[in-house]
C-alpha cells in the first residue's frame, strides 16, 4: 500500500462512530489519482440490474484508470445504506457510489427522514445508462394492449392486482402513476425483487406487473409474458414493437431507471473529471456498448453538471407522484 | 432419445479439459469456503464475477456452480465439526453430526455426510434432466395460499425438531418466527423492531444468527468448564462409516433424496425446509427415536441428502425460468447477463451447450467432490486434536470475516455477539436452537405469503382450503400433528415424572 | 416424583419467554394492527407474540412440578473475551482497516481461554492474520481495504 501524500490525523481516541473519519479530507491531486484501488459501492444486492451495470463499467473504468475499481455490494434499506456509507465516506475520490432513481430521486422524497440529502451531500460524476421499464401481463389475460388492459380494468375495479418488486421501488410508483393518469385501479402485491414477482406474474397468479425491461426481456422474448407497453417517451430499440405507454392513450407518461456515479460532496474537481472522463471513455467501449444493448439500457453519459440537474429534474418531476400515490415510509 | 443426444451434448461440452478444471477449480473454491466457517457461497461468487468476464460463458457458469454446491458439501464439514453451520441447510446437520464428532465418530459422520450428498446429487441432477420443463410448470402452481400451507408444514414438523420438552421448542419456534420479521414491512415499509437502526433494515443476516446461537454459544459452552476438566471430543474411533453404520444410512438417504428433490425446486426456502422435512421424517420413522439429538445417524445421512438434492433441483427455476431461488442462485443470473444471455424460458433452446454443459457438470462436479472429501475426511479429523483453546480464536476470526463478507455492514457483527450471547442463555436454560432458527428462515415467508394471499382473496381466508393444493398441505399438516401428538401424548402418560431428559 | 422445589431453570426460562413476548407485543401495538382481512404490519408480529407469551406461561407453570438440575457454571471468562471480538472487528474494520483489526479481534478472543499465554496469542493472532489476508484479500479478492486510513501515513 502506498503511502497517501497528506498525513492523516490518526483517529485513535475512543472514536466509535465512523463520523469522525470525516474531520479530516486530503484534497488529493488529480495527476497523481488514482493512486490506489478505487471502492466503487452499489447499494443493492449482487447480480441485480444497478449490480451488472456496475460491474461492466467498473471493469472498463479499471482498465482506464489503470487501478482497480472494486464493486462492493452495501445492500440494504432500498439503497439508502450504501449511499449514506458514500456520503459520509473520505471525499478523494476512493470511495463512489453506484446511484439510482431510487437513491438520489424516489428515497428521499418517499421516506419520512433520509440520512443524506440527494443533492448537498453528493458531488454528481455522470450519468451512465437510463433503463426503460416495462408493463407487462400474463398471456392469458385478455388485453392485447393498454387500450384493452384499460377497459378490462375500469369494468371491473378493484378486480386486479399488478405486482412490483417491492414497496417505494420505481416500479412500484410506475404502477400508481398508471393508475393516477389512467383513472384505474389496481391492488399492488409487493414482493421482495423481481424475481419472486415475475415468478408469480408467469404463473397467472397475478395478472399484470411494472418491471425492468432487461429482467422480463427473455420472458417476453419467450411469449411467457406479454409487453403491453414500454414506459419510456421513445420506443427500446430492443423491442420496436413494443410500443409506449405514452401513444397507448395515456399521453405524457414516462418512467424510467437510471444509474449514475457520485462521488461524496467535497470531492475535488480534478479528481471528478478524472473520473468522469474514465466513465465516459468506458461507455464508448463497443464491448460495453454491445452488453448495454444486449441489456436493454441506452447508453447515455454526461457531464457532472447536467447530472446535477438531472437529478433536481427527477426529484422535481417525481414529486407530485409520490403525492399523489400516497407513498409514504418511515 | 432427445434426452440422451441432449446429455451426451452436456457430458461432451461438461468434460472438455478446460471444463473440467474450472469445474475442479469451482469445487475447491467451494469446498475451501465452506469449511471456513462463516464465510458462505454468496460472498465468493460476488468476488469472482469479475473473473468470468474473460471466461466462455459455460465455463464461467459451471465454475459458479461448482461453487454453489462445493460450499455446500464444505458448509456440512463446519457443522459436524465445530457446530458451525455456513449455509442454513446445514443448521439441520449440526444437530446430530456434531453429537457424532464428540462421541468420537466425527469420520464416520462426515463420510456418511459424503456419501449421501453424491447420492442425492447423482439422482436429482438425473430428475433435472429429465424433468426440468414439467417442474416447472408444477411448481408454478404455487401462490401465496400454497406457500403458506407449505409453511404450516414445515411449522408442525418442527415440533419433532425438539428432543426436550415440546412446549419450549414451540416457544424457541415463535421466538424465532418473531425475529424473521425484524427488518422493513414489505406490505407498508414501516421498519419493525429495528430498534431504530437502520442497518437492520433488510432484516437481520442469516449467517450472523446461525453463527451466534450455534457457532459462539457452543464455544461459550466449552470453555464453561475449562478450569476442572479438559475440554470435549471422546477419542477419535475409527474414520469410516461400520457396516452398520451403511446399513442404517440407506433408507434415510433414499427418503431424504426424495424429499428434497421435491423441496428444492419451489423457489425461496425450499431446499432449508428439505433439511428440516427429512429430520422430522427420519426422527418419526426411526425404531430409536430417543438417539436423535444424541449422535443419530439417519439425523445425518436424510437431511444432509436432502440439503443436496435440493441444492441441485434449485437450479430447475434457475435454468427454465431465469428465475433465481436464492441470493447465489440471483448472482448467477447476473453472470449469465454480464455474459450476453439473456435468462429466461428460451435458454434451453437457444444455448442447449450451456444448458445440458451445466446439467452434466453438476454431476461430475458431484463425483469430484466426493472423491476430493473422502481423502481429505482424515485431515479434518486431525483438526479435531488442535487443543481447543487454539482453535477457537481462529473460528471467531473466520466468522468475523465471513459474516462482514456478506454486506460489509458492520452491525451484522454486532448481531453475531448479541446471538451468541441469547444462543448461550438459551442452551443454559435447556432450549434447543435449531427450532429457532427454522422459525427465523420460516418467518417472512409466513407472513408474506399469508398477507399476500389474503389480498389475492380480496379478504376471503377459505382462500386456503378451496385452492386444492393449499388444502392438501393443510391435510398433511394436521396429519402430522395427529402422528406426532398420539405416541407423545402415550409416551407422557409413561413417563409423567421424568419429562425432560 | 423428585420433589416439589421449584425448577429455578424452567421457571427463568419461562420468564424469560414472557418477557420477550411481552416486548414484541408492546413494539407490535405501536405498529398498525389491520384486521384479520386486511393485515397491517402488527398484527402477525402481535398474534405471535401473544403465543409466545402463552408458551412462557406454561413453562412457567411447568417448572413448579418438576426440578431437573441447576445451570451449572457460566462461561464468564469466555463471555467477556468472545463476545467482544467481532465487535471489536466491527467498530475497527474501516477505520484501521481489514488485517489490523483481524489481528486484534483474534487476540482478544484468544484470551477467553486461561491456557491462552500472551506471547502464544500474539503468535496464533498473527499467523490467522496472514492467512486470512493472502485468502481472502489476495487470492479471493474481498473488497476490503488492508490498511484503512486511520493507520495510513
Amino acid at each position: 500500500m502506498k503511502m497517501s501524500k497528506l498525513t492523516r490525523r490518526m483517529a485513535l481516541s475512543a472514536g466509535l462512530s465512523l463520523l469522525s473519519l470525516l474531520a479530516v479530507n486530503a484534497p488529493a491531486l488529480a495527476d497523481g489519482f488514482p493512486e490506489r484501488q478505487v471502492t466503487l459501492v452499489v447499494p443493492f444486492a449482487a447480480g441485480g440490474s444497478t449490480d451488472v451495470v456496475a460491474r461492466i463499467i467498473a471493469q472498463k473504468m479499471s482498465e482506464d484508470l489503470g487501478q482497480q475499481v472494486i464493486v462492493q455490494n452495501v445492500a440494504g434499506a432500498g439503497g439508502n445504506l450504501g449511499a449514506d456509507n458514500v456520503a459520509r465516506a473520505d471525499a478523494d475520490g476512493y470511495t463512489i457510489l453506484m446511484g439510482t432513481v431510487a437513491t438520489h430521486a424516489l428515497n428521499p422524497l418517499i421516506l419520512k427522514s433520509t440520512p443524506y440529502d440527494a443533492e448537498k451531500d453528493f458531488a454528481p460524476i455522470s450519468l451512465l445508462v437510463v433503463v426503460p421499464n416495462v408493463l407487462v401481463v400474463n398471456p392469458a389475460l385478455p388485453a392485447k394492449n393498454v387500450e384493452e388492459l384499460l377497459a378490462l380494468l375500469k369494468g371491473a375495479p378493484d378486480q386486479y392486482s399488478y405486482a412490483s418488486s417491492g414497496n417505494g421501488t420505481p416500479l412500484h410508483l410506475s404502477g400508481e402513476l398508471f393508475k393516477s393518469m389512467a383513472g384505474v385501479e389496481m391492488v399492488h402485491i409487493p414482493y421482495k425483487g423481481a424475481g419472486p414477482a415475475l415468478n408469480d406474474v408467469i404463473a397467472n397468479q397475478v395478472p399484470i406487473m411494472f418491471d425492468n425491461l432487461p429482467s422480463s426481456s427473455g420472458h417476453i422474448k419467450a411469449g411467457t409474458l406479454r409487453a403491453l407497453a414500454v414506459t419510456t417517451k421513445e420506443r427500446a430499440a430492443s423491442f420496436p414493437d413494443v410500443p409506449t405507454v405514452a401513444e397507448s392513450g395515456i399521453p405524457g407518461y414516462e418512467t424510467y431507471t437510471w444509474n449514475a456515479l457520485f462521488a461524496p460532496a467535497g470531492t475535488p474537481p480534478e479528481v471528478i473529471a478524472r473520473l468522469n472522463q474514465s466513465a465516459n471513455t468506458a461507455l464508448k467501449d463497443p464491448a460495453v456498448a454491445e452488453r448495454m444493448k444486449e441489456f436493454s439500457a441506452t447508453i447515455v453519459g454526461s457531464t457532472p453538471e447536467e447530472l446535477g440537474a438531472h437529478v433536481k429534474a427527477e426529484i422535481a418531476k417525481w414529486t407530485p407522484v409520490v403525492r399523489d400515490a400516497k407513498v409514504q415510509m418511515d | 432419445m432427445d434426452l440422451v443426444s441432449n446429455l451426451a451434448l452436456g457430458f461432451a461440452t461438461a468434460a472438455s479439459p478446460a471444463n473440467l478444471l474450472f469445474c475442479l477449480i469451482g469445487v475447491l473454491l467451494g469446498t475451501l469456503i465452506g469449511v471456513l466457517p462463516g464465510i458462505g457461497a454468496t460472498a465468493t461468487i460476488a468476488m469472482l464475477l469479475p473473473i468470468t468476464f474473460q471466461l466462455e460463458p459455460v465455463s464461467s457458469l459451471i465454475m459458479l456452480a461448482g461453487i454453489y454446491y462445493g460450499a455446500q458439501y464444505g458448509g456440512s464439514t463446519t457443522a459436524i465439526l465445530i457446530n458451525m453451520p455456513g449455509e442454513s441447510s446445514s443448521a439441520v446437520t449440526a444437530i446430530d453430526g456434531y453429537q457424532m464428532a464428540r462421541k468420537g465418530r466425527a469420520g464416520a459422520a462426515l463420510s456418511i455426510a459424503a456419501l449421501g450428498s453424491f447420492f442425492a446429487g447423482t439422482v436429482s441432477t438425473f430428475l433435472v434432466a429429465i424433468f426440468a420443463i414439467p417442474l416447472t410448470a408444477l411448481a408454478l402452481q404455487f401462490g401465496a395460499a400454497e406457500y403458506f400451507s407449505l409453511m404450516i408444514v414445515g411449522l408442525v414438523s418442527s415440533i419433532a425438531l425438539a428432543h426436550g420438552s415440546i412446549v419450549k421448542a414451540l416457544a424457541m419456534v415463535s421466538l424465532g418466527l418473531l425475529l424473521g420479521l425484524v427488518g422493513t414491512d414489505i406490505y407498508t415499509g414501516t421498519p419493525r423492531f429495528t430498534l431504530g437502526i437502520r442497518e437492520y433494515a433488510d432484516g437481520l443476516n442469516f449467517v450472523a444468527v446461525a453463527v451466534g446461537v450455534f457457532g459462539v454459544a457452543e464455544i461459550l459452552r466449552n470453555l464453561e468448564g475449562e478450569k476442572t476438566r479438559s475440554v470435549l471430543m471422546a477419542k477419535v474411533s475409527g474414520l469410516w462409516p461400520t457396516r452398520d453404520d451403511f446399513r442404517r444410512m440407506v433408507a434415510p438417504v433414499l427418503r431424504g433424496t426424495a424429499i428434497g428433490s421435491a423441496l428444492g425446486i419451489l423457489p425461496g426456502g425450499g431446499a432449508i425446509l428439505a433439511a428440516f422435512a427429512s429430520y422430522t421424517v427420519e426422527k418419526r420413522m426411526s425404531a430409536t427415536p430417543q438417539e436423535f439429538g444424541k449422535g443419530a445417524i439417519a439425523g445425518v445421512a436424510g437431511p444432509e441428502s436432502a440439503n443436496n438434492a435440493g441444492a441441485q433441483t434449485s437450479f430447475i427455476p434457475l435454468l427454465t425460468l431465469g428465475i433465481p431461488a436464492n441470493p447465489v442462485m440471483a448472482l448467477m443470473v447476473g453472470a449469465m447477463i454480464i455474459q450476453g444471455i439473456v435468462p429466461g424460458p428460451n435458454v434451453a433452446v437457444e444455448q442447449p451447450a450451456l444448458f445440458w454443459g451445466i446439467i452434466a457438470s453438476m454431476w461430475i462436479g458431484n463425483l469430484m467432490l466426493v472423491v476430493l472429501n473422502l481423502p481429505l475426511i482424515g485431515l479434518w479429523v486431525k483438526l479435531l486434536t488442535i487443543p481447543y483453546y487454539v482453535l477457537f480464536p481462529i473460528i471467531m476470526a473466520f466468522c468475523s470475516i465471513g459474516v462482514y463478507s456478506v454486506n460489509s455492514n458492520v452491525y451484522d457483527l454486532y448481531a453475531v455477539a448479541f446471538f451468541g450471547l441469547a444462543g448461550y442463555l438459551l442452551v443454559k436454560l435447556r432450549c434447543e436452537p435449531a427450532p429457532l432458527l427454522l422459525g427465523f428462515v420460516l418467518g417472512p415467508l409466513l407472513e408474506e405469503n399469508l398477507r399476500r394471499a389474503m389480498i389475492l382473496s380480496r379478504g376471503d381466508p377459505t382462500t386456503f382450503v378451496t385452492r386444492p393444493i393449499s388444502a392438501i398441505l393443510l391435510l398433511i399438516a394436521l396429519a402430522v400433528l395427529v402422528v406426532v401428538f398420539l405416541p407423545s401424548v402415550k409416551a407422557k402418560r409413561e413417563e409423567v415424572f421424568q419429562e425432560e431428559d | 416424583m423428585k420433589s416439589l422445589a421449584v425448577d429455578t431453570t424452567n421457571a427463568l426460562c419461562g420468564a424469560i419467554f414472557i418477557a420477550l413476548g411481552a416486548f414484541f407485543a408492546y413494539q407490535s401495538f405501536e405498529l398498525e394492527l389491520g384486521t384479520a382481512l386486511r393485515m397491517g404490519p402488527g398484527y402477525f408480529p402481535f398474534v405471535l407474540a401473544l403465543i409466545l407469551m402463552l408458551l412462557g406461561i406454561v413453562i412457567l407453570i411447568q417448572s413448579v412440578r418438576t426440578d431437573s438440575g441447576p445451570l451449572g457454571p457460566i462461561a464468564l471468562r469466555g463471555m467477556l473475551f468472545i463476545l467482544p471480538a467481532p465487535i471489536f472487528f466491527g467498530l475497527t474494520v474501516r477505520g484501521l482497516g481489514f488485517a489490523p483489526a483481524l489481528f486484534f479481534s483474534a487476540l482478544i478472543a484468544a484470551f477467553a481461554s486461561t491456557r491462552m499465554r500472551p506471547l502464544m496469542g500474539i503468535i496464533l493472532a498473527a499467523a490467522v492474520t496472514v492467512f486470512s489476508v493472502v485468502v481472502f484479500s489476495y487470492a479471493l479478492g474481498l473488497p476490503f481495504e488492508r490498511f484503512g486510513p486511520w493507520v495510513r501515513f
